[in-house]
């Protein structure tokens, strides 16, 4: 029974929308201190190729791996976020997307540790662990009628979820918190801020610093969901895509670039033709929302306006519709 | 040999001089950081393939196609990519930047499926044409490239200076709405700075094409980035900086090839603007803004 819905197809798409989901998040935590960073790109390769290479010629287990690298993804967060939070817009902006291009060069071309532009393969997936750890448990898939493929992917998509929906709990109450408003200060004005007492160097090195753990985690996800990787995975186009999540999705609440990620995955997967023009399409989606709706679909009003509505529907039940009409 | 990389580097740092011109000027007046310039920099060389190549017209009529199709990019870019963004309120100051990267992205696909992925050559007998001065030898396109650069930059600068157009120009990026009090057609000029941008950009284009014989719809990228490198180095908005700066970057490329790791020739651009920016943010050339 259980066997027939599930497909693995569906599942990796899924888990590969979660991924995306991570690093939507992770441009919007930048964002939401109004620092536009183009280098989560090249913190997911960071993350993807630290665990990789870890679990790779090391033989670590995969969890120590995933640590490592979104540690690791952290650390160069730090070390690039102090010196170049000085700059503002724009050269942050360049300074990020060539951090990101050096390390492809780097990636490339350190053919003795990194394989080069072939890329690692055969790096251990995560649900494949998973399975053995179930075996040696004593536990067969067999028992809830699914076969080892199809167990595999759920579980990888099981814990995915598990994982996205703590992130966006984490960072909604996060940003109920002081340093949610801080952030939020510093965005809207930073003289401002400063002025407050709100000590803006700290929080936007923070903000960058999260955002790169981030997607150093996600990397690392990915290395062990695809259990292959190459630098061309981690250059310009990542980059693109990631801020693109937060374009079209909306950068004001954490919905707009998970819905963005959401969206923008799915999309290519169901409507087969339009992967070729994907790009394309990417950036047109790009020009026209920032002419008309440059703060993506889903903003405060929206959320908002549908609260209202549900409220509305609960309580009154089609009384409210009278009035309105 | 010596002699010859250093002309070969200087031929290099000349287009991209000229590149960082055209981010240069755009920059210099709207203060946008213009994306785009890398990928219509590309359609200019493709525009020069396909007049020389494909219609074996001669070379001056391929510059003339690649300025006109750049120059109309560049009015298209305005319209539909600045000029929305411009005069609205709330607009984060990063918009123009995000949407020029979605006219890149959309312009670099676009080339993929006109032109194909792979490498067109440059067939042109001017590139073949060179001498011999003692042991070196010298192609005329290298001298062509360094001269339409530095009269580029000097052409630029008089006009930019001397000009009513150019003041007119320099009043707009110094403040926008008290240069359209005193009736400066803003819409007008910064309209004009972009195409004008744009058609430098096409320029370079056919040069490069020339200069290595091979045109990608990647090329783009690699080459828009190191524009954005360059006018860092040399100071944004600043014209003679971004020629220093593209020529400097030009001879550093070449020689690291020579003497070093190639492989790590194009991370050179990016580590030295890292640099620069912690040292010294305003660029090499100092002044805030000169254009």
């Amino acid at each position: 029974m259980l066997g027939e819905l599930i497909n693995p197809y569906y599942l990796q798409v899924a888990s590969f929308i979660l991924i995306n989901v991570i690093l939507g998040i992770s441009i919007y935590i930048t964002l939401s201190t109004g620092q536009l960073s183009l280098a989560n790109a090249g913190f997911m390769g960071v993350g993807a190729y630290t665990s990789a290479l870890l679990t790779l010629n090391f033989d670590f287990p995969i969890l120590i791996g995933i640590l490592a690298g979104t540690l690791m993804a952290g650390l160069f967060g730090i070390i690039i976020g102090i010196p170049t939070l000085r700059l503002q817009g724009v050269y942050l902006a360049i300074v990020t997307l060539g951090f990101g291009e050096v390390l492809r060069v780097i990636l490339v071309n350190w053919e003795s540790l990194t394989k080069g532009s072939i890329g690692l393969s055969g790096i251990p997936h995560l649900g494949r662990e998973i399975l053995r750890t179930f075996k040696e448990l004593g536990f067969n898939p067999g028992v809830m009628g699914l076969q080892n493929n199809q167990f595999i992917f759920l579980m990888v998509f099981l814990l995915l979820l598990f994982i996205v929906i703590g992130i966006i709990w984490f960072f909604k109450r996060q940003n109920r918190s002081r340093i949610g408003r801080a952030f939020a200060a510093i965005k809207l004005d930073e003289k401002a801020a400063e002025s407050m007492g709100i000590n803006i160097t700290y929080y936007k090195v923070l903000a960058f610093t999260q955002g790169a753990l981030l997607s150093g985690f996600a990397g690392a996800l990915y290395a062990h969901v695809l259990a292959y990787i190459s630098p061309a995975d981690f250059a310009y186009h990542r980059a693109v895509e990631i801020l693109i999540f937060a374009v079209f999705g909306g950068s004001e609440v954490i919905w707009g670039p998970v819905f963005g990620a959401l969206f923008l995955t799915v999309m290519p997967e169901v409507l087969r033709f339009i992967s070729e023009y994907r790009y394309m399409i990417y950036g047109l989606i790009i020009l026209v929302m920032m002419a008309v709706r440059p703060q993506g679909l889903i903003d405060v009003h929206l959320l908002n306006w549908m609260k209202l509505k549900t409220k509305k529907r609960g309580k009154e039940h089609g009384t409210a519709n009278q009035k309105s009409a | 040999m010596l002699i010859e990389q250093l002309i070969n580097g200087i031929t290099l740092g000349s287009i991209y001089a000229i590149v960082a011109l055209g981010f240069t000027l755009v920059f210099g007046v709207l203060g946008i950081i213009n994306m785009a310039h890398g990928e219509i920099f590309m359609f200019g060389a493709f525009i020069g393939v396909i007049v020389t190549s494909t219609f074996k017209g001669p070379l001056w009529l391929a510059f003339a196609a690649a300025i006109l199709v750049t120059g109309i990019m560049g009015y298209l870019l305005e319209r539909f990519a600045l000029r929305p963004l411009r005069n609205k309120q709330g607009v984060s100051h990063l918009a123009p930047l995000i949407s020029t990267i979605g006219v890149s992205i959309l312009l670099e696909n676009l080339s993929h499926h006109l032109f194909g992925a792979g490498n067109h050559p440059f067939n042109n007998t001017f590139a073949e044409i060179s001498f011999q001065i003692g042991s070196i030898t010298v192609y005329l396109v290298q001298i062509v490239i360094f001269m339409i650069s530095v009269i580029l930059m000097y052409t630029l600068s008089y006009w930019l200076g001397k000009t009513k157009a150019g003041k007119a120009l320099r009043a707009t990026a110094e403040n926008l709405e008290t240069a359209s009090l005193l009736g400066v057609d803003t819409k007008k000029t910064i309209t004009m700075t972009v195409i004008i941008a744009s058609a430098m950009g096409g320029i370079a284009g056919i040069l490069v094409g020339m200069a290595f014989n091979s045109v990608t719809p990647q090329m783009g990228l690699s080459i828009g980035l190191k524009g954005l490198a360059i006018i860092i180095l040399g100071g944004m908005g600043n014209v003679k900086g971004a020629m220093a700066g593209g020529l400097i970057l030009g001879l550093a490329e070449t020689f690291i090839v020579v003497y070093g790791n190639s492989g790590y020739r194009d991370a050179i651009a990016f580590a030295a603007i890292i640099v620069i920016l912690l040292v010294r943010p305003q660029g090499l050339f100092g002044q805030k803004i000169s254009a």
